[in-house]
């Protein structure tokens, strides 16, 4: 429930071989139990935290960083839509794993009030975008936060949850700190994302080497972000899908842009190593299984966005079963005023 | 990472030639494709080195090209 049962890694030449070449070979499942021994054997550890936070901080601070900026300022945008379309203002904001501050950029004094931006990377809050509300950045990792209960009025979490080990811990650790009547609004990375690259690798390296590897991160099912959410205490959920697609000259360039991105593999099971000759015949499967007629080829993010709130006496409950006054088979006996009528 | 990043770097830019020369082995690269294309159909079944001889066309496409590069300066 709490992950998919395959698991796909994503791997690009990690700079830092920490983890020693592994086997070449059919993997099938690897199971929630960290190899390098966690705590407790019950707790998730499916990713080094410790590399992710180097991978984000070294993408933060490239040359031409606002290159690889578009996804997370498209999404951004669209979750400031959704705060937008609440019709309230809230006066103290979280955003968790918030990067350079994408969501802060598109929203006003007046519908927040001050905005904490929290992430695990501090060169991406050193470079934080431009925003008129008064913002404070602290270092948090999204699995620990270390916020009083009741404090914000909003979070909001953009493209950051997909690396967190314990998700279930994570949105209960956001439901806490939120205040009563307070909203989540999330956006993260599903299923769909990257299944081109995930495929292509999986062909090639069959082909070439005899077996795969996981190279694509696993990705949460729309039906297990609903359950999750429900589990960590959220009332009134939305959960929406949303379906990018973005146009690349081949694979390298596009690999190229999601370590630009800071969404590396950081995995503990990641294969150390990507052979050239792998590579190449993946870019090959890639071009010829998913081109478009343009000769690019494309690259799809599917992005669920999730929207959940904390109790409070004022917000409307499902009715009771059996306090129904009118039937539905009365719908058909409404009148419609002339004047409305449709065809 | 080395202290200067001197390895890293060679690297990176020998895989930065990778997209240029691929764009000149269009043809073996899509011959490569449609092989391992093929195996994914119902019926088919993707083995070690089915494609083998498509793939040793596109490398040795792919070195040539490497070469002419290299001769033909930056």
């Amino acid at each position: 429930m709490l992950r998919p049962a395959s698991l796909w890694h994503f791997c690009r030449r990690p700079r830092s071989a920490r983890v020693p070449a592994e086997n070449l070979g059919r993997r099938e499942v690897t199971s929630g139990v960290s190899p390098r021994g966690g705590t407790s054997s019950r707790v998730l550890n499916i990713f080094d935290r410790d590399l992710k936070r180097k991978q984000k901080n070294w993408a933060a601070q490239q040359p031409e960083t606002t290159k690889f900026d578009y996804l997370r300022e498209e999404v951004g945008s669209r979750i400031a839509d959704r705060v937008y379309d609440i019709p309230r203002d809230f006066p103290l904001a979280l955003d968790l794993g918030c990067g350079r501050g994408y969501i802060a950029q598109y929203l006003n004094k007046e519908t927040v009030g001050k905005f904490f931006q929290a992430d695990i990377a501090e060169n991406a809050l050193k470079n934080s975008l431009e925003t008129e509300i008064p913002t404070v950045s602290v270092l948090v990792d999204e699995e620990s936060l270390p916020f009083r209960e009741n404090t914000f009025d909003l979070v909001v979490s953009s493209l950051s949850l997909h690396w967190v080990n314990d998700l279930p811990r994570a949105l209960e650790q956001i439901h806490y700190v939120l205040k009563p009547d307070g909203v989540f609004i999330g956006a993260m990375f599903g299923g769909d994302t990257l299944y081109e690259l995930r495929c292509s690798l999986q062909l090639a390296e069959t082909e070439r080497e005899g077996g795969f590897s996981p190279h694509i991160s696993p990705f949460t099912a729309v039906n297990d972000l609903g359950h999750l959410l429900g589990r960590a205490g959220f009332n009134t959920l939305t959960v929406d899908t949303d379906e990018i697609q973005v146009n690349y000259p081949g694979m390298f360039e596009l690999m190229e842009d999601l370590q630009g991105m800071g969404e590396s593999n950081c995995s503990w099971n990641r294969k150390a190593l990507l052979h050239r000759n792998t590579m190449l015949a993946a870019a090959a499967v890639y071009r010829e299984m998913y081109r478009n007629e343009d000769g690019s080829v494309p690259a799809t993010y599917q992005i669920y966005y999730m929207i959940g709130w904390k109790y409070h006496e004022s917000q409307a409950r499902p009715a009771k079963r059996g306090s129904a006054t009118v039937s539905f088979g009365e719908l058909g006996k409404i009148n419609i005023p002339e004047g409305e009528k449709s065809q | 990472m080395s202290a200067n990043g001197a390895v890293w770097g060679r690297v990176r830019s020998r895989l930065r030639a990778f997209p240029e020369r691929l764009a000149a082995c269009g043809a073996e690269a899509a011959a490569y494709g449609r092989c391992v294309q093929a195996s994914t159909a119902p019926g088919g079944r993707l083995s070690k080195d089915l494609c083998a001889r498509e793939f040793e066309a596109l490398r040795s496409c792919f070195a040539a090209a490497a070469k002419k590069t290299l001769e033909g300066g930056c």
